[in-house]
């Protein structure tokens, strides 16, 4: 009886252990023949694309350094490298490409009926105050900008490094510190001249006429014609956006992420080289393109023919409020060239 | 011209008026980028011992005149730089 069940223990457990290695064997055959221990759980290609960044956690206070790689950073890095060259060589040598051929066709607007000898004044004295603070901030802002975009290929291998960077190191100073009259200066502009700048049917008509400028027409104008509007509104939002775009770029991660800082670096180059680009413009206009203009800034009064001609609807007005007999013969002025 | 100059002399007036605000509201940057978490106070570095050894010397001698509290054992652990309040300085620069 023990041989009996000895031996039933023996095919029991032999049955057991068959059972064990007919079941164990698939399981086995699943498994990886080699394990990578370095292999990463989630693909890196997987988390940019779908998280665009690949971001962790951190102990140190610069929440920054967290982000380990940004896709958006190498477009960022093409626009400022590249595409931001481009724009601005387009805009700024392609504005003042036009203009030596418009002068080279048109030449300097002259005041057609002649100078009267008769001023009248244009601009007051704290208009051409808050203008030419802007307009001086403005230029060095330009050229200090243009620097930072363009300098190390044009000025570097000119200059040297040691020049370009003491020259450099000054542009930048001055760009910041420059900022705050001419920020100044575009609020002043925007509460000094909005009344006359609000766009109405003259305008349209100034425009479908050639302004004056394209042809020989005189269209009729209020104390701001079509174009001047055209650079007032320029000049506010323009000034506007390079200001809050500087302001972000001055001031780094205060209230911005880095695609903050990156869009306000785009934002502010962009804007700033159209914005020189229509200043050229309008400079050209004020000075060698058309006679008499540059006088309004520079003394404040403009000759009466030249008002006639360029804003008769404005001249009417100041006679009517002033009365035509306040206008005095004064010696005549020469032409801005 | 004369407007063009005031208006020279308005800008120089702001941005000097600006670099006093600025400096006002800026911290430097061992401030600026530490905090309170940070055990290493911003107003500490190796360089104030180991810069101007002239003036260090000084301050040495002028520190052992004054009165140093002990650092405790933790900070000593915890690398507590920081200047127990009242205390002077030099006992900070000369450690």
């Amino acid at each position: 009886m023990a041989k009996l069940r000895a031996r039933i223990r023996l095919v029991v457990s032999a049955m057991a252990i068959l059972v064990l290695t007919v079941v164990a064997g698939p399981l086995s055959a699943e498994q990886p023949t080699s394990v990578d221990p370095t292999a990463d759980a989630v693909n890196e290609q997987q988390l940019l694309q779908q998280l665009h960044r690949i971001q962790g956690l951190g102990t140190i206070p610069d929440s920054k350094s967290y982000v380990i790689e940004q896709p958006m950073g190498r477009e960022w890095r093409r626009f400022h490298e590249v595409w931001l060259h481009w724009i601005g060589a387009v805009a700024v040598l392609g504005m003042l490409a036009l203009l030596v051929i418009f002068y080279l066709a048109r030449g300097m607007v002259r005041i057609q009926s002649g100078r009267s000898g008769i001023n009248i004044v244009r601009f007051s004295a704290l208009e051409r105050f808050v203008h030419w603070m802007t307009a001086t901030c403005f230029i060095i802002l330009a050229l200090s900008g243009l620097n930072i975009t363009f300098g190390k290929s044009v000025l570097l291998p000119v200059m040297g490094p040691s020049a370009f960077s003491a020259w450099s190191l000054a542009a930048k100073y001055a760009h910041n510190f420059l900022s705050f009259p001419f920020v100044l200066g575009v609020i002043l502009i925007f509460f000094m001249w909005l009344g006359g700048n609000i766009p109405n049917k003259v305008d349209v008509a100034w425009f479908k006429r050639g302004g004056g400028i394209i042809g020989h027409d005189q269209p009729p104008a209020y104390r701001f014609n079509g174009g001047q509007k055209g650079v007032y509104w320029i000049v506010v939002v323009g000034g506007t956006a390079v200001a809050i775009s500087g302001y972000l770029l001055m001031f780094p991660f205060y209230g911005t992420t880095i695609a903050g800082m990156q869009l306000a670096q785009v934002v502010h180059g962009v804007v700033a080289v159209l914005f020189i680009a229509a200043m050229l413009a309008h400079v050209y206009i004020g000075t060698i393109g058309m006679e008499g203009a540059f006088e309004a800034m520079g003394k404040g009064t403009v000759d009466l023919k030249w008002a006639e001609e360029h804003h008769s609807l404005w001249l009417a007005e100041e006679k009517a409020r002033i009365g035509p007999g306040a206008l005095q013969q004064q010696p005549s002025a020469t032409a801005a060239e | 011209m004369r407007v063009f100059l005031v208006a020279c002399l308005a800008i120089i007036v702001i941005c000097i008026g600006g670099y006093f605000v600025l400096n006002t509201v800026q911290q430097p940057t061992g401030m600026a980028y530490a905090t309170e978490g940070a055990r290493i106070s911003p107003h500490w570095a190796w360089r104030s011992v180991l810069s101007a050894s002239g003036a260090n010397e000084s301050a040495t001698k002028t520190a052992t005149d004054q009165e140093c509290h002990r650092r405790k054992t933790w900070q000593w652990i915890f690398v507590d730089f920081g200047r127990p309040e009242g205390e002077s300085k030099i006992c900070t620069d000369s450690q």
